[in-house]
């Protein structure tokens, strides 16, 4: 991947380095000649693209080097389409990528309890994985009424999602079809 | 005159509120607690955290609706009486940038008395962090010092914000309010000689914001001549008595 | 979209109903304007005044749900006026095909109605055949059984005054906006449609399309630069996920999903193969066999085999007559037919239709597994307003996953584009990318039936499935991504070229059916090939003059940046518009006749001669330029759907006409409706007088459920709010920003009043009627005084083809809080 910065724009008495407009956080001298630190300056650029709308995009993550946080994001401005421009949720994926509200453990909520309780990935995943191979074995029908063929699973239904990548997607329905599932839907049907 | 300006042709707007959001993304500014009070402005006006504000009108005549989405932020005045308010209280509490024109508050701005400074300005644009500092939009002189365009104006997905060195600008404005006047007869651009951010309007001002225009008596009230007239030597009186 | 994002700013006149793209697809409003500047008019139809609206030259206030009559009002003054594309239509389209003689209509109904069963049987509307099975045609059009006559009757009942007492679009306005876009007919201008949910969410929402395709092939609008149909798919990969197919009745690039009598890969490639004995129809789905063999290989990989059909029996089969979608999902649930549910990066708790009974209906299952990056409300379900935990037995299993920068893959935008993105940060504590997930889900599920278990219902394909796609431990997009693309599965020898075992197939014309290649979707074939990740490629120059971008990432299919660009041609292979060509046929001439192929511009809809030469002789190798269709032409009768072969007005489920001027036939006669008791109806009563409809706003992404947690979003757009016309607020005494009560037959939100000028009541026969909406971005998780779903209050009843709800038109009533 190539990036090219089309955002640049002409300045004069452009300075190399100097202070960081911190929240005006600094104290500045009382002169009127001034260069200002890009707080972006160092960070890594990586393209990616917006995961809203279908419009399709795309955004600039600058992540600091040394945390690898993602530090700032904005409008691609070698993308055809936004030319670097974005709508305010585009503009808004840095709150997505730094968010404490993000959930960040699993979660299990057990039958008739009031609360959640994180558990570990291995634990979730054996537990699910023998949930579904119960439903599964339970309401599988291997022929109709009419004695044909139809290997379906019939007491497990999915839903989602358009906000997965391609790879995942068929990766999803694969593994859906193959536990025989039919009931595979999603946001385009709504 | 040189040093830059931006141009914010109200006629592009669609009110998709990037300019506000992005103006938030670069500059850290928190998100505002808010409620719907009946309108889709939100937050309600500019706060400490809200430098740049997209401000929603609509009007009916007859079958005819008009909105006016008016994107808010500090005019960047050639000569600015907020500087010159603050200067008159505390040295360094803001600057006005060589290159650009911008005119910027630093922290040393708690010193200074916000009730004047905001009632000087005549579109009243600053405003106070709980810790005292005055905020406002610094044209993202970080940004363009570094060759970047203003975080809102890059983000605006209509070509509605422009920025560029100021004869750039200017001759911009002529030229799309020449091609708007076809359309919208009272199109405008407004207090383009005293500020660095001109707004191109398509109908009364006044309909648009209270503050789309300056107030009163743009740029000098009789207090802040006074100031200049004795400049230095009333900073100086007041350094001494705060001393 | 049949075009792409840049290219309305080829547009002469661009025409958005049934959405408010400036609001919600803001960044195409960057190409609209870009076509304004040189002069395109921009049309709203819309019951509100919106964003949309206020950059518009024209815009027009329509009644929710009346979309059919004010566009078949359009297709009547295009016909009557002339204004059509005379020569596109002729040719490119079944205007001149005779229509059987058992088509009928009558009061509302179409011919073929079985009363038992509820549903038409299409054959009623078959074309006439001659003795060689080929379709009569009269190119005069004069034929009173031909389709452009048939369609001229039908319409003739849709005058002005009658579209405007039905919609509420002043005569003024209607007048205005068919002139303005009925001059679109001329062969050098293009007209395009922008549409969304408004057009989707009814119980007519495929004929809303329809009757627009209708005036795009009049109006010679498809195919060309400027033009085509245009959905805005509302999720950044909902293209890809449709196309990868995750939904119950098609696999992967559109192959159908097999069902219980379709026993054999040669039968289902009877059956889904179609032909034609015309030779000038491309009839690009004779390929079919090609698809699923290569499909099935890529799912099972060495399993499959000639000798097991490819695997073809392992696939699960629909019953036939019996559907699953989103809504009979909900429904069979709140009937407790299954125990187990995921619900991966979604968010059903708000985003269904009557959600009321989608919540109670998770309180039915033994297990919900969700996916997401934020706590919601269908996780959360049990914890809900009015649930007592203690209650519920499901068991619900949360799963952090990563963001979309926390991660690498593809995903297809609206135009088609499939765009690589790149990671830029570790997801954060323990979350996971989906791939990840999804992969150690299944091993552990394989390992399950691995073992010998007497309980274990066919583990067959479980077992045999090809789901390898790990590199050091982690999902690995490009693997799949190739897998997706396709590649030899042997050594072969085609068109004198050998290809090795593991090469990537180049292009999908090389996919065979003998499974000598797999491909996981022939669309994305040539996505990523011997040439590398195309999706990833970054040059945005534009060689073509029109904005295609033909270098920036992958369009499928085959990079075609605007499908059935032969219909932009004259016979003869010139653009109509030479100022705005797509493509063009250059291929050498020799006495008036092309002796060579030959193109220039975006990737035409396959390399054939065109129709003519240029001395104006038939090539009997030419190609007609709709080729996914089976006789290569535009439909105006269309044979395919559930609700006849032409659009017609009816009322939604839930509308305050008890009887409308077109028949006696309220609502569409083969509406999916459902009985629980959870789905109650209103009929035109005082009770619920107000229609509903539901929206979005531009800082809010569907349910909210990233949204609502970003605080410089939710600053913006705080809570559900309910718009409403000041007429409305004074008759019901509501004052701007109170709360005020909105409730349906269904149930009720609480939500601020928006007073505005931006809705007016609607004179509809003779009598005001009142419209309000609500944004569906809310639910109860948070944030705390945001307010619930608008989805509480929608009904579920669905569209007969597509079982889309209809969320966009309803019924409610609206009051101050403090009445009770």
């Amino acid at each position: 991947m190539k990036l090219t910065r089309r955002d640049f724009i002409k300045i004069s008495g452009t300075a190399t380095a100097g202070l960081a407009l911190n929240g005006m956080g600094l104290d500045l001298r009382p002169v009127e000649a001034y260069s200002w630190e890009l707080r972006t300056r160092d960070a890594k650029e990586t393209p990616t693209i917006c995961c809203y709308c279908a419009v399709g995009c795309g955004i600039i993550c600058h992540t600091d080097t040394k945390t690898g946080k993602v530090i700032y994001t904005e409008g691609d401005a070698d993308h055809p389409i936004n030319q670097g421009a974005l709508c305010a949720k585009g503009a808004s994926v840095y709150q997505l990528a730094r968010n404490d509200e993000r959930v960040t453990e699993v979660l299990y909520r057990a039958p008739y309890s009031s609360k959640w309780v994180a558990k570990d990935w291995d634990w979730a995943l054996k537990k699910i994985a023998g949930n579904v191979k119960k439903s599964r074995d339970a309401s599988f029908v291997a022929k109709d009424e009419k004695g044909r063929v139809v290997n379906r699973c019939e007491g497990i239904a999915s839903v989602g999602s358009a906000a997965m990548d391609n790879e995942e997607l068929w990766v999803y329905q694969a593994m859906l079809r193959a536990l025989g599932l039919s009931s595979i839907e999603h946001q385009a049907r709504i | 005159m040189s040093g830059k300006s931006f141009l914010i042709d109200t006629s592009a707007c669609m009110a998709c509120r990037s300019c506000q959001v992005a103006c938030k993304a670069w500059n850290r500014n928190d998100g505002t607690v808010t409620r719907n009070r009946g309108s889709h402005q939100n937050p309600p006006d500019f706060d400490g955290n809200t430098f740049k504000l997209v401000r929603f009108r609509e009007v009916r005549a007859g079958n005819k609706v008009s909105r006016y989405f008016f994107s808010d932020q500090c005019r960047h005045c050639i000569d600015a009486p907020c500087k010159d308010v603050i200067d008159s209280a505390v040295t360094g509490g803001a600057i006005q940038d060589k290159a650009t024109g911008a005119i910027v508050y630093t922290e040393k701005s708690k010193g200074a008395p916000f009730k004047d400074v905001r009632s000087e300005c005549p579109y009243d644009i600053p405003r106070q962090r709980e810790d005292g500092t005055i905020v406002k939009c610094t044209m993202c002189i970080d940004r363009v010092s570094n060759g970047l365009q203003p975080a809102c104006v890059k983000a605006c997905p209509m070509g509605g914000l422009h920025f560029g060195d100021r004869e750039e600008i200017l001759a911009r404005a002529e030229k799309r309010l020449a091609t708007l006047k076809a359309k919208y007869p009272k199109a405008q651009l407004l207090n383009v000689e005293t500020v660095r951010t001109i707004y191109l309007v398509v109908g009364d001002p006044k309909e648009y914001h209270k503050f789309a225009v300056a107030s009163a008596n743009p740029g000098v009230t009789r207090k802040v001549a006074l100031r200049r007239m004795f400049g230095p030597a009333i900073d100086a009186l007041r350094t001494v008595a705060r001393g | 979209m049949t075009n792409h994002w840049i290219d309305l700013r080829n547009s002469d006149c661009i025409l958005v109903m049934g959405s408010n793209a400036a609001t919600n697809h803001p960044l195409s409003f960057r190409w609209v304007s870009k076509a304004m500047e040189k002069g395109a008019t921009l049309i709203h139809v819309d019951p509100r005044f919106t964003r949309t609206s206020s950059l518009a030259d024209i815009y027009a206030p329509l009644r929710s749900g009346t979309d059919i009559a004010f566009l078949g009002g359009m297709i009547k003054y295009i016909v009557d006026n002339q204004k059509y594309f005379h020569e596109y239509m002729v040719n490119y389209t079944n205007a001149s095909y005779i229509v059987g003689s058992k088509f009928g209509f009558k009061d509302g109904m179409f011919s073929g109605f079985d009363s038992g069963k509820h549903a038409y049987d299409a054959s009623a509307w078959d074309f006439e055949k001659d003795e060689n099975g080929n379709v009569r045609k009269d190119p005069t059009l004069q034929h009173p059984r031909s389709v452009f006559q048939l369609m001229k009757k039908h319409y003739s009942r849709y005058t002005p005054d009658t579209v405007s007492s039905i919609t509420g679009t002043p005569k003024e306005d209607l007048l205005r906006v068919y002139k303005a876009y009925s001059a679109t007919g001329a062969r050098d201008k293009a007209g395009t449609i922008m549409y969304a949910m408004g057009w989707t969410q009814h119980t007519v929402g495929v004929q809303n399309i329809r009757t627009m395709s209708i005036i795009q092939l009049l109006l010679g609008n498809m195919g060309v630069a400027g033009g085509g149909v245009n959905a805005l798919r509302g999720e950044s990969n909902v293209q890809g996920s449709t196309d990868h197919g995750l939904l119950f009745h098609i696999l992967p690039g559109y192959l159908p999903v097999p069902s219980a009598s379709i026993a054999t890969l040669a039968e289902y490639n009877k059956k889904f193969t179609p032909s034609t004995k015309d030779p000038l129809s491309a009839n690009w789905w004779q390929n079919r066999p090609k698809y699923i063999t290569s499909f099935l290989k890529a799912v099972y990989g060495d399993n499959a085999t000639p000798e097991n059909d490819f695997g073809y029996g392992w696939l699960p089969k629909l019953q036939e007559g019996k559907t699953y979608s989103w809504l009979d999902i909900f429904d069979r649930m709140y009937d407790k037919q299954y125990t187990g549910f995921f619900a991966w990066g979604q968010n059903p708790a708000c985003s269904g239709a009557n959600s009321n009974k989608t919540r109670q209906a998770f309180s039915n299952l033994d297990w919900m597994v969700v996916v997401n990056l934020f706590d919601n409300e269908t996780a959360s379900f049990w914890n809900g307003p009015g649930v007592d935990p203690r209650q519920v037995k499901t068991e619900v299993f949360m799963l952090p996953c990563a963001a979309f920068m926390e991660k690498e893959g593809s995903l297809s935008n609206s135009g088609r584009w499939a765009q690589w993105r790149y990671k830029a940060q570790e997801p954060p504590g323990h979350a996971k990318p989906d791939g990840d997930i999804m992969v150690e889900l299944f091993n552990e599920i394989r390992e399950l039936y691995k073992k010998p278990d007497a309980k274990s219902a066919f583990p067959d394909p479980i077992l045999n499935v090809k789901l390898d796609y790990t590199a050091q431990g982690k999902f690995d997009p490009h693997a799949v991504a190739k897998a997706i693309n396709g590649y030899w599965t042997r050594d072969a020898l085609v068109g004198g070229k050998m290809y090795k075992k593991g090469d990537q197939v180049p292009a999908f014309g090389l996919l065979q059916s003998d499974g000598s290649t797999a491909s996981g979707n022939w669309l994305y074939c040539q996505s990523y090939n011997q040439d590398g990740n195309n999706m990833a490629r970054r040059d945005n120059k534009d060689e073509s003059g029109i904005g295609l971008t033909s270098k920036w990432a992958w369009a499928w299919p085959v990079n075609r940046r605007i499908i059935y660009n032969r219909a932009s041609l004259d016979l003869t292979g010139k653009p109509w518009n030479p100022k705005k060509a797509v493509v063009e046929f250059v291929g050498d001439v020799k006495d008036g006749k092309y002796v060579s192929t030959k193109w220039k511009g975006d990737v035409p809809d396959g390399p054939w001669y065109p129709l003519k030469n240029p001395d104006g002789t038939d090539r009997p190798d030419g190609k007609k330029p709709f080729i996914m269709k089976v006789d290569g032409v535009g439909a105006f009768v269309g044979p395919g759907l559930k609700d006849g072969p032409f659009p017609e007005h009816y009322e939604p489920i839930e509308s305050p006409v008890k009887k409308h001027p077109f028949s006696n036939q309220r609502n569409n006669p083969v509406a999916a409706v459902f009985r629980s008791e959870r789905d109650v109806y209103s009929t035109p009563s005082d009770r619920f007088p107000i229609v509903g409809t539901t929206y979005r706003v531009a800082e809010h992404w569907q349910t909210g459920v990233l949204t609502r947690w970003l605080p410089w979003l939710l600053e913006a757009e705080p809570e559900v709010y309910v718009e409403m016309s000041e007429e409305l607020a004074k008759a019901k005494g509501i004052r701007n920003g109170e709360k005020v009560v909105v409730e349906s037959a269904r149930g009720s939100i609480e939500a601020v009043a928006l007073v505005t000028v931006r809705y007016k009541p609607f004179k509809i026969l003779g009598k005001q009627v009142h419209q309000v909406g609500l944004p569906w971005h809310y639910g109860w998780v948070w944030p705390k005084n945001g307010g619930d779903s608008a989805n509480l209050l929608t009904p579920a009843v669905g569209d007969p083809n597509t079982k889309i709800p209809e969320t966009k038109a309803f019924m409610v009533n609206v009051r101050k809080k403090a009445e009770v």
